[in-house]
């Protein structure tokens, strides 16, 4: 995914947004994996899906009382699961998309807590990066 | 690309959800703000209201308006939780439009709250609890929709119920990294020890609050809390100690824009000059402290501090400045009904000062009722 594609601003002069975008760059592969191998979604839908993502993620990070980016991934993996399922449920709903067993299964479950399993993967990330 | 993704737009992904300079969003949100309804509809301003940049420079210039424009931060908010519980504006994506649904009805409550409407700040506070629970990460915005919450029963004079549920929300604060909202929480509960009267617990939270606002985490609670400090030292005694702390409270106040602490600060000092029997400059202390409310919008406070004013004209003998002030304050006294039907100090003083003789009794027992109110 490309990010500067859909930013509509600059991030070298702000250390903060430039943190948000390490922080989220460094989930992209979890956040991918969620989207295509458990949400079946397209590899096309899924890098669109992740620049929206990118913005609310940036704006999520800076609302009051909001933890530091880093912290605030296993927000980022609740909005991907919640978004995910949502679209999903709208081709299904539309009639685009034809659902399957595994997927009805994943699409009744609540995104947070389907997002709680991809956090154990988050800490797995911090075990192999010490320093974050 | 698959078919799908080639003809189904998801709804909720919009233009709208690029970012914007900070910059570009503040002057726009000035902009907004300061052009008139007509203007912002006619001029498609209202549309900006779709990005949530936008917004959320809106909301946090009319956070920083809160304590010095309320009646404005309330009108303003009110209007645009509106537009979005109408569904006339989608702002964002995910969970951004029920969080701005969420900020804006806790602008419109906290507004509502220094203006003392509290059951309509309670019905706003219940809406910003309906926005924030639809969010991804609600714990923070909730917690301090329950501070207010506290701060409405504290304003109620519901002291014991404040002393029981300050430790959950103290408790809220710590775990999620809040220290503003957290000398906020232990400010309020050193003035619920003073109005039970447990004046050493309350002395006790308050110096060491004023230690740790000593580096400058927050101005304003800083002023607020040497302006309780004074009052302590004050009744302890120790004059000058108290003076030091109300103007230096008086500095902080400016400088963090709390108009209506630096009206509480003129009125307190106007009280210790007034005891000191410096009544010259008790008095110009007042009418700084009344224009200063009279700005804010706050009448009734106004009023009242118009009275205090006229007590002390009259006890430095100075008359005519007196009727002055109190034919001032009497028309809101009475649009206002801050005193009951028929009140009988207000008409022997209206009568007195149509006489040009001030009746002294008949206006101490009207400060007297107004005090109790207040």
């Amino acid at each position: 995914m490309e990010i500067e594609e859909d930013r509509g601003r600059l991030a070298e002069d702000d250390p903060f947004e430039l943190e948000v975008r390490r922080v989220f760059q460094d989930t992209l592969g979890l956040v991918h994996l969620a989207l295509v191998t458990h949400y079946d979604l397209e590899e096309l839908e899924a890098i669109e899906l992740e620049k929206d993502l990118y913005v609310w993620f940036v704006r999520f990070c800076t609302r009051p009382g909001n933890f530091s980016p880093i912290q605030s991934r296993p927000f980022l993996m609740v909005a991907c699961c919640q978004f995910a399922r949502e679209y999903q449920k709208y081709l299904i709903g539309t009639g685009v998309r034809d659902s399957n067993d595994k997927l009805e299964k994943l699409l009744d479950r609540e995104p947070s807590e389907v997002a709680r399993d991809f956090a154990r993967n988050l800490q797995f990330l911090d075990y192999r990066n010490p320093d974050v | 690309m698959s078919d799908s993704a080639r003809v189904i737009r998801f709804p909720a992904r919009r233009r709208q959800a690029a970012l914007i300079d900070p910059e570009v969003a503040s002057t726009r949100a000035r902009e907004y703000l300061s052009a008139s309804t007509e203007a912002r509809s006619e001029g498609g301003l209202v549309r900006q209201l779709r990005e949530p940049d936008f917004l959320s420079a809106v909301c946090r210039l009319l956070r920083e308006e809160l304590n010095t424009a309320p009646r404005t931060v309330a009108k303003e908010s009110a209007a645009i939780y509106d537009l979005l519980l109408a569904g006339e504006v989608k702002c964002g994506v995910f969970d951004e439009h029920e969080f701005f649904l969420g900020e804006t009805a806790l602008l419109s409550a906290g507004s509502l709250r220094l203006l003392g409407d509290r059951d309509a700040a309670e019905c706003w506070l219940d809406r910003a609890e309906a926005g924030y629970r639809h969010t991804i990460n609600p714990a923070p915005p909730l917690a301090q929709v329950a501070y207010l919450r506290l701060a409405i029963r504290y304003d109620k004079r519901q002291y014991r119920e404040v002393l029981e549920l300050l430790p959950s929300a103290l408790k809220s604060f710590d775990v999620l990294g809040l220290p503003v909202e957290a000398g906020k929480a232990r400010f309020l509960r050193a003035m619920t020890f003073k109005e039970l009267s447990r004046h050493g617990e309350a002395l006790a939270e308050l110096e060491s609050l004023k230690n740790f606002l000593a580096q400058g985490t927050d101005l304003g609670l800083h002023g607020q809390v040497l302006i309780e400090t004074s009052a302590y030292a004050y009744g302890q005694g120790r004059k000058s100690e108290a003076a030091c702390d109300l103007r230096r409270a008086l500095v902080l106040l400016e400088q963090a824009g709390r108009t209506i602490g630096v009206a509480h600060v003129h009125v307190t000092l106007g009280e210790l000059l007034r005891n000191e029997g410096n009544l010259s400059e008790a008095v110009e202390s007042y009418r700084r402290g009344s224009a200063s409310y009279l700005s804010l919008g706050s009448l009734a406070i106004a009023s009242y501090v118009r009275v205090l004013t006229a007590e002390t004209l009259l006890a430095a003998d100075r008359p005519r400045e007196a009727e002055w002030e109190i034919l001032q304050a009497l028309p809101t006294i009475e649009e206002q009904k801050m005193v009951p039907e028929g009140f009988a100090a207000v008409a022997l003083l209206r009568e007195s000062v149509k006489r040009r003789k001030t009746d002294p009794n008949a206006l101490r027992e009207l400060r007297e009722h107004l005090q109790k109110q207040n």
